[in-house]
């Protein structure tokens, strides 16, 4: 490890500390160190003798060991590529299939979700080495002013999405007849009650619960009966390509991409990582743990495209679509079930995206201010990082709510901002993966180098390409 | 790094368990030492609050890119608004 790289701040104090138990300060061997741990890191260390025991086992060639390996460690990318299959990122996906049905974009997803998996793999191995969160890396190696703009993208690129999460919430409800203040306090709560735990496991998994019924869209897609080789022709072939407005296809180019790699999953996967208390024994399994969150977000997303081919097949005009009136035009076609389906997806998307979100505004903001950022600490040694977390939330949810706010205007917006936000928070992240006083060994190779620069080329190209059909609309 | 005053797991190595060892048995997580056994040095909150990494030197190359992906963004941010309030048709 490279920590003889490390600089002592001395401005820095130690902070309250908190005795882990009683036993433990009245031992006078015990006391000094006692005095220094925290809950946090009590429970980190709990966490931390699962893993050797299970990796123990595995020592032994014992398939249970791997398997209980695999098990403790899959969460952060999993969650992640799942958080960010949100509200927004499936409705743009749902208006992909009910515009240009089964084609050009069923492969283009794929390849969204492999650019997804080249950067969020980097920051598997940032927060294994480092032990720190993104943001506090950007203020460490690049100083305050490079930093402040860093938090600035992130901050409001994280608010917008946030509030489509709860528009998305309300849609999904609302197919049901639910009103607005009842689903979006409903969302409030779920985002509440996961955060009561104080411990970063228990979050995980139930956090990964709720993200699996991501999959509601793989039933919806098969109730469509989508034609299976027009699927597979599209995926060798990439045909039929889309026809219309150049504007209009560049745009849904840009909020498909804009579904897949945003600078929210970059700062929250880092922290969920350390959070877990990864170390770098864990990068091999870390990248298993994303390998598998973007194939499960691949093929969910490609069912919401499935689910909503139909439309484009009948001619139906889906232009200004959103989730409730999505679920009410499938009905027809995929039944009431199929239509149900389709609206609690819309539902758990947006609120498994709204816990991730808030979280990883959370994380940054203790990351910079240098305020205890756990989710494995209770309440009262968090408040502010826990406060962070409520309050964004409840700032999105309440704007939802305002009569005329521009919704539609933010849901429009938000993931072609998450795309043009992204190049700079991927020259942050590749800088710090190639700093050798961070990494050490563990470095970018030149594949990794080169696979992300190419990600991030093609994100200001697609970005580009917005600019020049926005000035020259005609073209 | 300079000491931290903590006497932790100095490496990426975990803690072996050998066999016979009764390893189901939860660790005695009472006892600090116990808990730093199981942490990397600088995985213990308190040594992450004393230490950091030190600020970089920023060649000419390094913030011309920043500085340029900076503009880029402002500006793709005006077209963003432009072509909203042009799909809401409040400007022609």
């Amino acid at each position: 490890m490279n920590a003889e790289k490390k600089e002592e701040k001395n401005s820095v104090s130690f902070g309250p500390a908190h005795p882990t138990t009683d036993v433990a300060a009245a031992s006078p061997l015990a006391r000094d160190l006692a005095r220094l741990l925290t809950h946090e890191d009590v429970n980190r260390a709990r966490d931390r003798w699962a893993v050797s025991r299970a990796r123990s086992s595995e020592r032994h060639s014992k398939i249970g060991g791997r398997l209980s390996l695999a098990w403790l460690l899959v969460g952060p990318g999993v969650l992640v590529f799942l958080a960010e299959n949100d509200a927004p990122s499936m409705l743009s996906y749902s208006a992909t299939g009910a515009r240009f049905g089964i084609g050009f974009f069923i492969p283009f997803v794929v390849l969204t979700f492999a650019m997804g998996l080249v950067v969020q793999e980097m920051t598997v191995r940032l927060g294994a080495v480092t032990h720190r969160g993104h943001a506090e890396l950007i203020f460490d190696r690049f100083g305050r002013f490079w930093g402040l703009f860093a938090m600035g993208d992130l901050v409001l690129g994280n608010f917008l999405t946030l509030v489509t999460e709860f528009i998305g919430i309300r849609a999904g409800l609302g197919f049901f007849g639910i009103r607005p203040i009842l689903a979006v306090g409903v969302g409030l709560a779920v985002v509440s009650a996961a955060i009561t735990t104080g411990r970063y496991w228990t979050w995980e998994r139930i956090t990964m619960g709720l993200a699996i019924f991501n999959g509601l869209f793989v039933p919806a897609a098969l109730l469509a009966r989508p034609p299976w080789g027009a699927v597979a022709h599209s995926l060798v072939t990439w045909t039929p390509l889309p026809h219309g407005k150049a504007f209009d296809i560049l745009l849904l180019i840009l909020a498909d991409i804009g579904a897949t790699v945003t600078p929210w999953m970059i700062f929250f996967q880092q922290s969920a990582v350390v959070d877990k208390g990864m170390q770098p024994l864990d990068i091999g399994p870390g990248r298993l743990d994303t390998l598998l969150g973007a194939l499960l977000a691949t093929v969910f997303a490609i069912a919401a495209i499935l689910a909503t081919s139909p439309l484009f097949h009948h001619g139906i005009d889906a232009s200004q679509f959103q989730a409730a009136e999505f679920a009410q035009a499938l009905e027809p076609w995929i039944g009431h079930a199929g239509a149900t389906l389709f609206a609690l997806g819309i539902f758990e998307a947006g609120i498994v995206a709204a816990i991730a979100i808030s979280t990883s505004s959370a994380y940054a903001f203790g990351e910079v201010f240098g305020v205890g950022h756990s989710l494995n600490r209770p309440l009262r040694e968090a408040w502010p990082f826990y406060s962070t977390l409520l309050g964004s939330a409840a700032a999105a949810a309440a704007l939802v709510l305002i009569p005329h706010a521009p919704l539609v205007f933010i849901v429009l917006i938000v993931n072609v901002i998450a795309v043009l936000a992204m190049p700079p928070a991927l020259a942050f992240l590749l800088l710090l993966v190639n700093d050798p006083e961070v990494m050490g060994e563990h470095v970018n190779g030149a594949w990794e180098n080169a696979a992300a620069v190419t990600v991030t080329v093609l994100l200001i190209c697609a970005g580009l390409g917005f600019g020049l059909a926005t000035v020259f609309p005609t073209g | 790094m300079k000491p931290t005053g903590l006497e932790t797991n100095p490496s990426a190595a975990e803690p072996e368990f050998e066999r016979g060892q009764d390893s189901r048995r939860p660790p005695d997580l009472k006892d600090p030492r116990v808990v730093l056994s199981f942490l990397e040095a600088d995985q213990v909150v308190a040594a992450k609050e004393r230490t950091h990494f030190g600020r970089r030197n920023l060649s000419l190359g390094v913030r011309a890119m920043l500085w340029g992906l900076r503009l880029y963004v402002v500006v793709m941010l005006v077209l963003v608004i432009v072509s909203a309030l042009r799909a809401f048709h409040l400007v022609p």
